[in-house]
C-alpha cells in the first residue's frame, strides 16, 4: 500500500473516531465532508481500500444520529483496532476490523444497504484486479469474482502494472497486419 | 467461406471502443473492410446481456445492442464447441505452481479464437493480454506468471505448443490498431485541433483513451504507434 494512501486512510479514520467519540450533532456533517475529501483522493489514487473507507465514512454519516449507544461503543472499539492495525501494517487485521464496522453499520441502519453493496462490489473488483496483475485473463478474473468484463476492463485500463508486459510482436508489424486485413495502402 | 471477408471480435475491443466513445468507427471500418464483423454468442452475452443488468454499464450494453441490430456486428452461430473445450483444457493445463495447474483462461474466451480458426478468418481483434501472449509468446506468459506469483512456474511444453500452434496463423490486432486505421482513413480528422501539432494532440488523445479503456497496449507501444502514424500520410492527404 502506498504511503499516501495509508496516510489518507489513517487521517480519515482518526477524524471519524473523534467525531464518533464526541457525538456532537453539529459535527455529523463533517463525516460527509470527510468522505467527500477521501473520494477526491480515490480519484487520484484509484485505490480500493480508499474506496472502502470512503463508503464507510459516508455510512457513519448516515447512521450517526440514530446509532444505539452499544453499537457506537463497538464502532469506536473497531475504529481503534483498525487504526492500530494500519499503523502497524497488519493488513489482515485491518481488513477484519473494516468488515466488522460494516456489519455494525448495517445493523444500525437499514438504509445503508445500498452503500454496503457498493463496498462488496469494490472488494470484488479489488480481488479481480489482483488476479489480473497475477497474469490471469480478464474473463477468468471477472468470472472468479462474479464480475462482468466491463467492471474489470475499466480498472485494468487504468492500472500501470497490469499492462506493463512484454509484447513479442512489434507495434509496427501489428499495424501492418491491420493495414493488410483492411487492404489499406501503407502511407 | 472467403478468408478475407470475416473478422472476429473478442469482447475486449468492443468494450474499449464503447468506453472510449469511438464505437461509431465500427460501421465505417466495416465498410472499408468489405466483409463481416462477427462476435460469438458468449461474447454477445458479455457485451449485452450481462451488462444490461448492471446500472453502470446498461447504456453501454444498449450501444452494443444497436451495433448488432444494425448489422454492424453479427452473432456467429456455428461455434465449434469441441474445439473450444479442447483449447480450454490445453490452456489451463499448461502452467503449474507447486504441481497445481493455473487456470489462466476462461472457456468463453476460447470461442472467438476457435471460430476464427475454423472459418480461416482474416483476423481476430483481441485486446486481452493473457490470451494474446499465450498465442504469440507463451514463454513470455510463463515468465509473467512466475514473476507475478513470485513462485517457480513449471510449463507443460507439449500443451503450450499444442495450444499456440493451433492458433498461430491467425493474425491478431487490437482496438488500438483499429483506431490507428481510422486515423489513417481520415475518419478522425474533424477532431484535429487548429494548431501546429494538432495531429499529434489528436493521436495522443485517441490512443490514450483506448489504452485507459482497457486495451492491453504498453505506454511504449503508444509512443511508437504515434510516431509511426505521424510519419504516414492519411488517405485524405
Amino acid at each position: 500500500m502506498k504511503e499516501e494512501v495509508k496516510k489518507e486512510i489513517l487521517d480519515g479514520l482518526k477524524q471519524a473516531r473523534g467525531i464518533m467519540e464526541r457525538m456532537d450533532p453539529a459535527e455529523f456533517e463533517e463525516l460527509k465532508k470527510l468522505s467527500d475529501h477521501t473520494i477526491e483522493e480515490v480519484a487520484a489514487q484509484k485505490d480500493l481500500d480508499l474506496i472502502a473507507v470512503t463508503v464507510l465514512l459516508y455510512s457513519f454519516y448516515k447512521v450517526a444520529s440514530t446509532i444505539k449507544e452499544a453499537d457506537r461503543k463497538a464502532l469506536i472499539k473497531e475504529l481503534n483496532g483498525a487504526i492500530y492495525s494500519m499503523e502497524n501494517r497488519q493488513l489482515g487485521q485491518y481488513n477484519s476490523r473494516i468488515r466488522n464496522m460494516f456489519k455494525l453499520v448495517k445493523q444500525s441502519h437499514s438504509k445503508v444497504k445500498e452503500h454496503l453493496q457498493d463496498v462488496m462490489q469494490a472488494a470484488r473488483i479489488k480481488k479481480g484486479t489482483v488476479l489480473l496483475e497475477k497474469g490471469l485473463s480478464i474473463g477468468q478474473a471477472a468470472g472468479l469474482m462474479g464480475l462482468s468484463n466491463w467492471d474489470l476492463q475499466e480498472y485494468a485500463g487504468k492500472s500501470v502494472s497490469i499492462h506493463n508486459h512484454e509484447e513479442l510482436v512489434e507495434v509496427k508489424h501489428r499495424l501492418k497486419t491491420a493495414e493488410n486485413i483492411f487492404n489499406l495502402k501503407h502511407g | 467461406m472467403d478468408k478475407k471477408k470475416v473478422l472476429f471480435f473478442d469482447a475486449g475491443p468492443v468494450i474499449s471502443l464503447v468506453m472510449s466513445r469511438l464505437h461509431w468507427l465500427l460501421p465505417l471500418l466495416k465498410k472499408k473492410f468489405g466483409g463481416r464483423f462477427y462476435i460469438t454468442p458468449g461474447v454477445k452475452t458479455e457485451l449485452v446481456d450481462r451488462p444490461l443488468s448492471i446500472h453502470r454499464f446498461a447504456f453501454e450494453a444498449l450501444q452494443v445492442q444497436k451495433l448488432i441490430s444494425e448489422g454492424v456486428l453479427e452473432v456467429y452461430p456455428k461455434v465449434p464447441w469441441n474445439k473450444v473445450h479442447q483449447l480450454f483444457l490445453l490452456a489451463n493445463h499448461s502452467f503449474f505452481i507447486h504441481d497445481k495447474d493455473i487456470d489462466v483462461l476462461q472457456e468463453g474466451e476460447m470461442e472467438s479464437i476457435a471460430c476464427a480458426r475454423e472459418t480461416k478468418a482474416a483476423g481476430m481483434v483481441m485486446d486481452e493480454r493473457t490470451l494474446r501472449l499465450f498465442i504469440e509468446n507463451p514463454s513470455s506468459l510463463g515468465h509473467l506468471l512466475e514473476h507475478r506469483f513470485q513462485a517457480t512456474v513449471t510449463t507443460n511444453t507439449k500443451n503450450v505448443q499444442g495450444f499456440s500452434q493451433q492458433l498461430q496463423g491467425i493474425p491478431i490486432i487490437r482496438s488500438v490498431e483499429l483506431v490507428s486505421l481510422a486515423y489513417q482513413m481520415g475518419l478522425l480528422d474533424d477532431y484535429i485541433p487548429p494548431q501546429k501539432n494538432g495531429r499529434e494532440i489528436l493521436l495522443d488523445a485517441v490512443l490514450w483513451t483506448v489504452k485507459t479503456s482497457g486495451c492491453a497496449v504498453t505506454e511504449e507501444e503508444v509512443e511508437d504507434l504515434k510516431g509511426l502514424l505521424l510519419k504516414k500520410k492519411t488517405l485524405k492527404e
